[in-house]
């Protein structure tokens, strides 16, 4: 009888787990094996063991292009969310100004880009922005009598290129969550900071931010994994199979991919996914903890 | 005290502009999109910047239905989410069951695993369940997607229910016990219509998850006929004539607003629902 007992919670996971098993488990584990293999187009079959090789390719070998990879992937997290955070602040705080009545109908319309299907809003900008010939960029700029600019040709322009859109559709989903934590601050205490006479970058300092800090570390940690993460903008941007139009940007998310899918090399890609799940699972616990303490 | 009030209605109004500006900018690129769908694709596509605004004409709308198999990326799309949408809930509703009710050994561990688990990038895995894919011949079938799909929102799933259970009082569910209701009969009865709205919120969320994603679709799906709306677009986008292009604006038009009406309809539940669980993609 308390067999039976002990084994209804599992009974009613196995179908989840077989599921999670099929899809997650085992491609992880896989793309371990695979990562000590000398897996390759030649050797899609044949292939056999080879210890740490393609560790040590991507890690020590400079032109393995890894560790470029992981700068850029650094950066671009960084300047994300930097930007991301600060935009997202100002214009909450505008959002949540006294006597604004329309902040409802702003709110609505600045949701839109979080609302649209990623993939559709890249694409759209890859054509009715960015595109050399009928973009509107360029509409804007040759009506202003300038010449016309390539943006996703070369690495810098595509960087900035890539941020500006990131920024556009991840800053609704920001801009909520510090809307959000701004309404929870108690107004009391701008009160007596107006009665001793703070102003505003103090009231900033002192009030608001150790206010919502609390609450908005979970989205703005959720928010970096997923800039770190991101894949789609610069892959449709700039290398969609086909159509590359000379960047070379390569965020290490963006560098596993090609090395299975374009240039199949799937020892030295999988070993790089493992290097990114280590890096992930190392921030994770990290971030746990910051918050636990935060949290207690 | 007049002057501060003059100042203040001043700064208003400053601000109002600011906002106009913003949303303005905010909505450029859908807007052009939608004007290039609507115009026909000689005047929008050539000249400058006032000729993008051409004649109004629907026949770009028509031409994406009729002439390119629109409906049939729709059957697929709708085929594939539905599907999903029904294994992962129903497998995650009975699992995130059992975590919120049961205590059991290894119940916390399992807990953050699936965090863990859920921290892997989904197209890293994409090579090995291609490799796993190709020898069991699931490649280019919508079985094997929606095994792939499902399996990827299960770990959220179970996350977002699990919290939602854990705020059901379980004093519910004993005074049903005393009456003599199996487990599964109560589970059936009693929790899910409590948890209703947890679980269209969450089975929203995995539809909109499967809607919009192109990346699996394009790779594993290799004839015409068993393409998604995500697939077709890619591949209108992918022809680098501006012919279809006009083409493209207009289906991205129609593939966006019934996920935009889903999620202004769910906006309200957005934050909560993705911020409880702690989990995303």
């Amino acid at each position: 009888m308390k067999n039976r007992k002990n084994a209804i919670p599992w009974l009613y996971s196995l179908p989840a787990f077989l599921l999670i098993g099929i899809v997650i488990v085992f491609p992880i584990i896989y793309t371990a094996y695979i990562s000590l293999t000398n897996m390759n187009l030649y050797h899609w079959n044949d292939f056999h063991l080879i210890g740490l090789g393609n560790y040590k390719r991507a890690l020590l070998k400079a032109d393995s292009g890894f560790l470029s990879a992981v700068g850029v992937t650094l950066v671009w997290t960084a300047v994300n969310m930097g930007v991301q955070m600060v935009v997202a602040y100002f214009i909450a705080l505008g959002l949540n100004a006294e006597g604004l009545k329309l902040n409802r109908v702003y709110k609505t319309l600045l949701m839109f880009p979080w609302a649209m299907p990623a993939y559709v809003s890249i694409l759209l900008w890859k054509v009715c922005m960015f595109n050399t010939e009928f973009g509107l960029l360029n509409k804007v700029v040759t009506a202003l009598g300038g010449v016309k600019l390539n943006y996703l040709s070369e690495n810098v322009p595509a960087f900035l290129a890539c941020t500006v859109l990131n920024l556009w559709m991840a800053l609704p989903f920001m801009i909520m969550m510090i809307d959000g934590a701004l309404q929870s601050v108690d107004i009391s205490l701008y009160e007596s900071a107006m009665m001793e006479g703070a102003g505003f970058w103090q009231k900033t300092f002192h009030i608001t931010l150790p206010c919502i800090r609390p609450i908005i570390a979970p989205s703005a940690i959720m928010t970096v994994f997923t800039t770190f993460k991101q894949f789609d903008i610069i892959y449709l941007l700039t290398k969609q199979k086909g159509s590359l139009t000379g960047a070379t940007l390569q965020t290490i998310i963006t560098y596993a991919h090609e090395n299975a899918f374009v240039s199949n090399n799937y020892g030295l890609s999988s070993a790089v996914s493992i290097l990114i799940f280590g890096i992930i699972i190392l921030f994770s616990v990290f971030t746990n903890r910051g918050l636990r303490e935060e949290n207690s | 005290m007049k002057k501060r009030k003059i100042k203040h209605s001043l700064g208003l109004v400053c601000l109002n502009a600011v906002f106009i500006i913003v949303c303005f900018i905010t909505l450029v690129p859908v807007l052009y999109a939608f004007l290039l769908s609507v115009s026909d694709g000689s005047s929008a596509f050539a000249g400058n910047l006032f000729g993008s605004a051409g004649h109004f004409t629907l026949e770009n709308y028509k031409r994406i239905l009729t002439e390119e198999p629109f409906l049939l990326w729709l059957k697929n799309s709708v085929v594939l989410s539905l599907g999903t949408t029904v294994l992962a809930i129903g497998f995650a509703t009975t699992a995130s069951y059992a975590f919120s009710r049961y205590r059991f050994k290894g119940r916390m561990n399992i807990l953050f695993l699936l965090v863990l688990l859920n921290a892997f990038p989904q197209i890293l895995s994409m090579f090995a369940i291609f490799r796993l894919f190709k020898s069991f011949r699931l490649l280019d079938s919508n079985v094997g997607l929606i095994i792939v799909y499902a399996g990827s929102m299960c770990i959220f799933s179970i996350w977002n229910l699990k919290g939602y259970f854990d705020t059901i009082p379980a004093e519910i569910e004993e005074a049903s016990k005393i009456d003599g209701a199996s487990d599964f009969q109560m589970l059936v009865r009693i929790v899910l219509p409590l948890a209703r709205p947890a679980i269209i919120v969450t089975a929203v969320m995995v539809l909109i998850f499967v809607w919009n994603e192109y990346l699996f679709a394009t790779t594993f799906l290799l004839s015409g006929d068993k393409y998604t709306l995500a697939g077709g677009l890619y591949q209108l986008q992918a022809n680098d004539y501006s012919r279809s292009w006009s083409l493209f604006t207009a289906a991205a038009v129609l593939v966006s607003v019934p996920i935009l009406i889903i999620f202004f309809c769910i906006q309200k539940y957005m934050v909560s629902g993705l911020t409880a669980g702690g989990v995303k993609g």
